[in-house]
C-alpha cells in the first residue's frame, strides 16, 4: 500500500532541496506520512523514525545490507556496506581488528594528537580560520591516512578524494524509468577512483611482498595462509566506502559540534572549561547534525511489515539516521543542540551487523582534534561575519566554518 | 540487604570500585562520612554549588536535603544522582564517584577529622580583614589551599575558611576572615571572639592548591581574602621548587583592603622565583600608594601577550574567579590548567562586591 499511495507534495520532493536542508522535509514526513514511505526523487524507500531505522537496522536476517544505486555506481560491488553472510563477516573480520576499542586506545593518542597540533601550529597565530578546511577535515584525513598507511599521500589530496567520491554517491536522483538522472554526476567518482588506483596499486604490491604494521597490508595479509594475500579487487571497493565516509564524517562531527556549541555559548564556554564535558558534546553534535545523515540503505529479503507498512520483498529502504535522530518521540526540542539533554540512544553510526566498524576510533579522533583545538585557543569564537551553512542530505555537516579570536 | 537491621540512623555507605564503606547517620553528609573513613570522593566547595562531588547512587535511597536544583537537576535526581556533600542516606547505600578519581590523582589526601581548637590570636590585618589563628589539639595534616569548617561558638553555624598558614605547622592553623555585615560568624569573630576561646574545626577539604612539581610557570591571581590560600601554597611552591616561577596578583577595591604586602614585598626581594604585582580599583594616589591601579583581571591580560605553556591557581569571589578565568583564556591559557576556587557565601553577595 505505501508504494501506491503517495501524496503529492512527496511526489515533488528534489534532492537539491534534501540536500539543502533536509529537515523541514523530514519533520513533514514523520509527522504526516509512514514512518517508511517511498520517494520519488531517489527511486526508493525512506525510514525516517527512530523505531523503523532501529527495527530494519538490528535484524539483519531480514534486511541485507544493500547499496543504493549511486553508491553502486561508486565504489563498484562487493563493498563492505553491501555484501551480506559469509562474505561480509570476511569483510568485518579484515577491518575489524585495528579498530576494536582495546586496540585504538593503544596507538590514538600517538597518532592523533602530534597531527592536531601540527594543523593548529599553522594557524594558531593567525586569529582567525575556517575549521572545516584548515582543521577539521584535516584532522580528520591525515589520522585515518596514516592509519591505513597512505602516509605519502597529502592530506589536501585525500581531501579532494572524499569531495569527489561524496559527490557521486550522493547523486541520488533518478529518473521515473529508474535511470541516473545526473550521469555525468559520477565523472569526479570516476577520477578519483581512477587517481586512487594509480597511487594506492603501487603501495599493494610494496606490501605484499614488505607487510607493515599499516591498516591496509593487514587487510591484505591477516587471516590469510602463509605466502598469499586478498585480492586487492576484493580489498577496494570497502577501501572506497573508507576513503569517503571514514574519512570525510569525523571532520563533519568536529565542525558540527564546535557549531552545535556556538548554538548555546553557556554551553560552549562549559565544555572549554572541562575538556571532560568534549564527549558528551560529541554524541548530542552527531545525534544532532548526523554527519551519515541519510546515505545506508537495506534491502528486504521477504515481504515484511514495518511499524504497520506493508513491504513487499526486494523492498530498498534508504535508512534517515539524521531524522531518526530528531524524532520528536524520542527527544524534546530535537532540533535544538543541547549538551544537557539527558542521554538518550541515537543511531549516528547505524546498528545491527551493518553497524559502523569505526564508531570508537572516529569518536576518538574528533575528541582529540577538539580537546587540542579548545586547549590551543581557549578564546575561539564564532566569526560573525560568516554565515554557518550547513550543507548535505547523504552526509551533512557546515561546509565553512569561520572562527577567530584575539592573538 | 536481607537479615540486616540497621541501628536506627546509622547506614553503611560504599564507594562500589575501591569496595570501601563507612557508617553514616544523623545530620552527616555522605561526603563528610566518606572522608572520615579516609575514603576519598572529588569534592570542592562541600557547599552544594560546584557540582564536584556528584555521585551515582547505585544501590539504596538517599534524602537530597538541601541539594539546589541549579546544581542538580531534576533530570539528575531521576536518574539516581546526588551530591554527596548534602546528602544523606535513608538506607544503605552504594554509590560511585561521577568524575573520575583519576582527575584528583596528584592530589595527596587526608582523613577528615574533628578537632578541638583555642584562640591565640586575633589580627586585624586590613580595614575589614581580621586573621584567626587556632592552636588545635592534634596536628591536622593538610594540603596547602585546603579549608577547614568552623563552628561559629554559641550559634552551632559552620562557615568554611582556607587555611593561610604554612603546612609545616599542622596544629596552629591561621584563617584570613573578611567582615560580612550581619553574617553570623563576622558579627562572633569581629565583635565577641576572643584569645583563650575554644572552638571546634572540622577539616580538612578541598582539592584547591599546586600538588606536583610542575615546568609551567605559575600565576595567582587572588581576588580580597583569595589571598589566604595563596599565602599558604606560595610557601609550599618555593620550598619545594614545585614551579620555576611564580606570580602572585593580588587585587582589592582600597589600598587599605590589601594585607600581607610587606611580606609578599619581602618575599619578592628575597626569592627571584617571586614576582608580587599588588593592584587596588578603586585606589587614590594621595593614599601614598604608587602601586597599580585596575582589576588584576585586567591587569595581567596587559602585562602577558600570552599564557600559552603557563597554568594559574584563582580564588576570589564567583566574578572575580570568572573574570579572572576569561582573562587567562583570552591569553590562551589552557582552561584545564586554570585552577579555581570560589568564595561560597552564607548570605547573599551584594552585586558591587562581583568583582574585587
Amino acid at each position: 500500500m505505501s508504494t501506491t499511495t503517495v501524496s503529492t507534495w512527496i511526489d515533488s520532493i528534489t534532492v537539491e532541496e534534501l540536500e539543502k536542508d533536509p529537515n523541514p522535509i523530514y519533520e513533514r514526513l514523520r509527522k504526516e506520512a509512514a514512518p517508511v514511505v517511498f520517494l520519488p526523487a531517489i527511486g526508493l524507500h525512506v525510514a525516517t523514525t527512530a523505531e523503523a531505522c532501529r527495527e530494519i537496522a538490528s535484524n539483519s536476517e531480514l534486511w541485507y545490507g544493500f547499496i543504493s544505486p549511486a553508491g553502486g555506481r561508486t565504489f563498484g560491488h562487493g563493498a563492505i556496506l553491501n555484501e551480506n553472510g559469509p562474505l561480509h563477516e570476511d569483510l568485518r573480520e579484515m577491518v575489524e581488528p585495528s579498530l576494536k576499542p582495546s586496540v585504538v586506545d593503544q596507538y590514538v593518542e600517538d597518532l592523533v594528537r602530534p597531527i592536531a597540533r601540527k594543523f593548529l601550529a599553522e594557524f594558531e597565530n593567525d586569529g582567525h580560520a575556517d575549521l572545516v578546511a584548515q582543521y577539521a577535515e584535516q584532522v580528520s584525513v591525515r589520522s585515518l591516512g596514516d592509519l591505513l598507511g597512505l602516509n605519502s599521500v597529502s592530506s589536501d589530496k585525500l581531501r579532494e578524494w572524499f569531495h569527489k567520491l561524496s559527490v557521486s554517491f550522493t547523486n541520488a536522483a533518478m529518473t521515473e524509468d529508474g535511470e541516473f538522472a545526473n550521469p555525468e554526476g559520477f565523472t569526479p567518482g570516476d577520477e578519483a577512483r581512477a587517481e586512487i588506483r594509480s597511487i594506492v596499486d603501487p603501495l599493494i604490491d610494496n606490501w605484499i611482498v614488505n607487510p607493515d604494521h599499516s591498516m591496509l597490508s593487514h587487510w591484505l595479509h591477516d587471516g590469510m595462509p602463509a605466502g598469499q594475500t586478498r585480492d586487492r579487487e576484493y580489498i577496494y571497493p570497502t577501501l572506497y566506502v573508507d576513503l569517503l565516509g571514514a574519512m570525510q564524517e569525523p571532520g563533519h562531527a568536529i565542525a558540527s559540534t564546535v557549531a552545535g556549541l556556538w548554538s548555546r555559548p553557556e554551553q560552549f564556554e562549559r565544555v572549554i572549561d572541562d575538556p571532560s564535558l568534549i564527549r558528551r558534546a560529541i554524541q548530542e553534535s552527531v545525534r544532532w547534525t548526523s554527519p551519515i545523515w541519510s546515505a545506508t540503505t537495506r534491502q528486504a529479503q521477504q515481504a515484511t511489515t514495518v511499524q504497520g507498512v506493508d513491504l513487499p520483498e526486494g523492498t530498498v529502504v534508504m535508512m534517515s539516521y539524521g531524522s531518526a535522530n530528531r524524532d520528536e518521540n524520542v527527544y524534546n526540542a530535537p532540533s535544538e543542540y543541547d549538551l544537557d539533554r539527558r542521554p538518550a540512544p541515537h543511531l549516528a553510526f547505524g546498528a545491527g551487523k551493518h553497524g559502523c566498524a569505526g564508531t570508537y576510533f572516529a569518536t576518538e579522533v574528533i575528541r582529540i582534534g577538539l580537546e587540542e583545538l579548545f586547549e590551543a585557543i581557549p578564546n575561539l569564537e564564532r566569526d560573525e561575519d560568516h554565515e554557518i551553512d550547513f550543507w548535505g542530505w547523504g552526509f551533512r555537516g557546515p561546509k565553512e566554518l569561520h572562527a577567530k579570536w584575539e592573538v | 540487604m536481607g537479615g540486616v537491621i540497621p541501628v536506627a540512623g546509622k547506614f553503611t555507605i560504599e564507594v562500589a570500585s575501591v569496595k570501601k564503606s563507612a557508617a553514616c547517620g544523623g545530620e552527616q553528609s555522605v561526603l563528610d562520612a566518606f572522608l572520615r573513613e579516609d575514603i576519598w570522593v572529588p569534592h570542592s566547595c562541600t557547599q552544594g554549588t560546584c557540582g564536584s562531588c556528584k555521585i551515582k547512587v547505585l544501590g539504596g535511597t538517599v534524602d537530597h536535603r538541601s541539594s539546589p536544583l541549579y546544581t542538580l537537576s531534576q533530570e539528575e535526581r531521576d536518574d539516581s544522582v546526588a551530591l554527596a556533600c548534602q546528602c544523606a542516606p535513608v538506607s544503605d547505600l552504594t554509590v560511585e564517584p561521577i568524575n573520575s578519581f583519576a582527575c584528583d590523582d596528584r592530589i595527596p589526601r587526608h582523613t577528615l577529622a574533628d578537632y578541638a581548637g583555642v584562640i591565640v590570636g586575633l589580627e586585624d590585618i586590613a580595614s575589614s580583614v581580621r586573621r584567626l589563628t587556632v592552636k588545635l589539639d592534634a596536628a591536622m595534616a593538610f594540603n596547602p589551599g585546603q579549608y577547614v569548617e568552623i563552628t561559629v561558638p554559641g550559634l552551632g553555624v559552620r562557615r568554611q575558611y582556607s587555611i593561610s598558614s604554612n603546612a609545616s605547622d599542622p596544629s596552629t592553623l591561621a584563617m584570613d576572615v573578611k567582615y560580612t555585615a550581619g553574617g553570623a560568624a563576622s558579627e562572633w569573630l569581629f565583635a565577641r571572639a576572643s584569645v583563650g576561646e575554644e572552638v571546634a574545626i572540622t577539616g580538612p577539604y578541598g582539592r584547591f592548591g599546586l600538588h606536583a612539581a610542575q615546568d609551567e610557570e605559575v600565576i595567582m591571581l587572588a581576588g580580597g581574602t583569595g589571598l589566604a590560600p595563596m599565602k599558604s601554597i606560595i610557601t609550599s611552591v618555593l620550598a619545594g621548587g614545585l614551579a620555576p616561577k611564580v606570580y602572585l596578583y593580588h587585587g582589592d577595591r582600597e589600598v587599605l583592603d590589601l594585607y600581607d604586602f610587606e611580606y609578599f614585598r619581602d618575599l619578592e626581594s628575597a626569592d627571584g622565583r617571586f614576582v608580587f604585582r599588588p593592584a587596588v580599583s578603586r585606589g587614590v594616589q594621595s593614599d601614598g600608594w604608587e602601586g597599580r591601579i585596575g582589576r588584576v583581571t585586567d591587569l595581567v591580560a596587559e602585562d602577558f601577550a600570552s599564557c600559552k605553556g603557563m597554568s594559574a591557581l584563582v580564588c576570589g569571589s564567583p566574578g572575580f574567579v570568572d573574570s579572572a578565568a576569561k582573562s587567562l583564556k583570552r591569553r590562551r591559557m589552557a582552561p584545564r590548567l586554570i585552577i579555581r576556587e570560589e568564595f561560597t557565601h552564607a548570605v547573599p553577595e551584594p552585586a558591587d562586591q562581583l568583582l574585587n
